[in-house]
């Protein structure tokens, strides 16, 4: 997986749009679901997607081959999405005192989704309960959760994604997990 | 042990993060602690259900990757040349010397790059310095074209955007009817007339 990944960097790097084409595919879903997981609409996260692989197409070169490059990508999509749900909150926190809902933050605020029906249906009532969980996790809890149960990262490689040490990694894992736990009770 | 302690070593427990002692002692307290015993249920439980989640879904639309083809910038040109000129180094010798020639053609063209918009319908169109902006939830009726700036693109456009030494930028909110083309006049121009005499070259 990876050496195919570095080849394509190669490759993309010497201009072949063809193999850039191709790392897009590899990834977009990835980021799309992190995305959509991280903000809950589907506009932002096309626009996350795309903007991460833009910025993926013009830092090419900087790319060192000694990381992984699933590594690389993830950090900038997740950087890219909490610096989404920053200004968001920046922009709500005016309301913020209206919003009784969980007392959070202000994300629940934001009208919810555009989901469709058909998807909708897809979703059983108990994994849109463990979905508006997640949703109503505060950022820094939120994005760790995401990567660890969604993404299926470890939590050594969300340290490497979000440069952080895997000791605040473990703690955010767990208090993000006992968070979800109080939400989830009735249901368990 | 403590609880507080138990309920740090039950998450160690799923991050599967734990000695073969430290379990031993976890599973100790559960058996002797019944509000321990309950929490860890729920915290297993939890992890079970995180971990149900449908890892894939929903998948982001079709036509994404033909948009993020779209705004990445146009190298492929560029990198011809470069091959081009690797494999044909004497050519390349008189190329440079022909693009010295034709400098001055391409100062003809440098001239006039103020932004020009042609459009039977721009009465909605934002125009800010070199940037031409079709904001979201505006139709352009009919085909747009930019020249000598930049196209920004977050409503509806119901026809052709032609692009002319210039980029073009499409948001998710964008919708273009027809083809979004971007030309690169001088080097167009040029590359034409290369190929011409090389042509013309080969053939004597
Ligand atoms: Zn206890």
């Amino acid at each position: 997986m990876d050496q195919i990944e570095n080849r394509l960097t190669k490759l993309a790097l010497n201009g072949d749009q063809q193999a850039f084409a191709e790392i897009v595919e590899l990834y977009k879903d990835k980021i799309y679901h992190l995305g959509y997981r991280m903000l809950s609409n589907r506009h932002e996260a096309e626009d996350v997607v795309q903007e991460t692989f833009l910025r993926v197409f013009k830092s090419l070169d900087r790319f060192d081959p000694n990381q992984k490059f699933s590594t690389w990508i993830y950090r900038i999509a997740t950087n890219l999405c909490i610096d989404r749900l920053r200004k968001r909150k920046a922009t709500y926190s005016l309301d913020a005192d209206m919003n009784d809902q969980e007392g959070l933050d202000g994300y629940s605020l934001i009208p919810s989704d555009n989901r469709t029906p058909e998807s909708e249906l897809m979703i059983s009532e108990t994994k849109q309960i463990i979905y508006d969980a997640i949703e109503s996790l505060p950022a820094k809890y939120k994005s760790v959760m995401i990567l660890r149960y969604l993404q299926d990262l470890s939590l050594q490689e969300i340290s490497d994604v979000l440069g952080m040490p895997v000791t605040t990694i473990k703690t955010r894992v767990h208090r993000g997990r006992d968070f979800l736990r109080k939400k989830l009770e009735p249901k368990l | 042990m403590e609880c507080k302690t138990a309920v740090s070593l039950m998450h160690d427990y799923l991050d599967d993060d734990l000695s073969k002692e430290q379990r031993l002692m976890l599973k100790a307290h559960l058996l002797s602690c019944p509000n321990c015993r309950m929490d860890f249920k729920e915290l297993e439980q939890t992890d079970m259900m995180l971990y149900s989640l449908p890892h894939n879904i929903p998948s982001a639309s079709y036509e994404l990757t033909e948009r993020i083809m779209n705004t990445i910038p146009q190298r492929k040109k560029q990198k011809v040349w470069v091959k081009w000129m690797k494999i044909h180094p004497a050519a390349t010798a008189a190329a440079v010397f022909l693009i010295i020639m034709l400098f001055s053609a391409i100062n003809i063209f440098n001239q006039d790059n103020q932004l020009v918009i042609h459009g039977n319908d721009l009465d909605e169109v934002v125009i800010n310095g070199n940037t031409v902006i079709i904001p979201e939830g505006t139709t352009i009726a009919g085909d747009l074209t930019v020249e000598n700036g930049k196209a920004e693109v977050f409503g509806d456009v119901q026809g052709n955007l032609t692009v002319i030494d210039g980029s073009v930028y499409k948001a998710s909110t964008a919708h273009i009817s027809g083809e979004v083309k971007s030309v690169d006049r001088a080097l167009d121009w040029i590359w034409y007339k290369i190929s011409n005499v090389f042509s013309e070259v080969v053939y004597r």
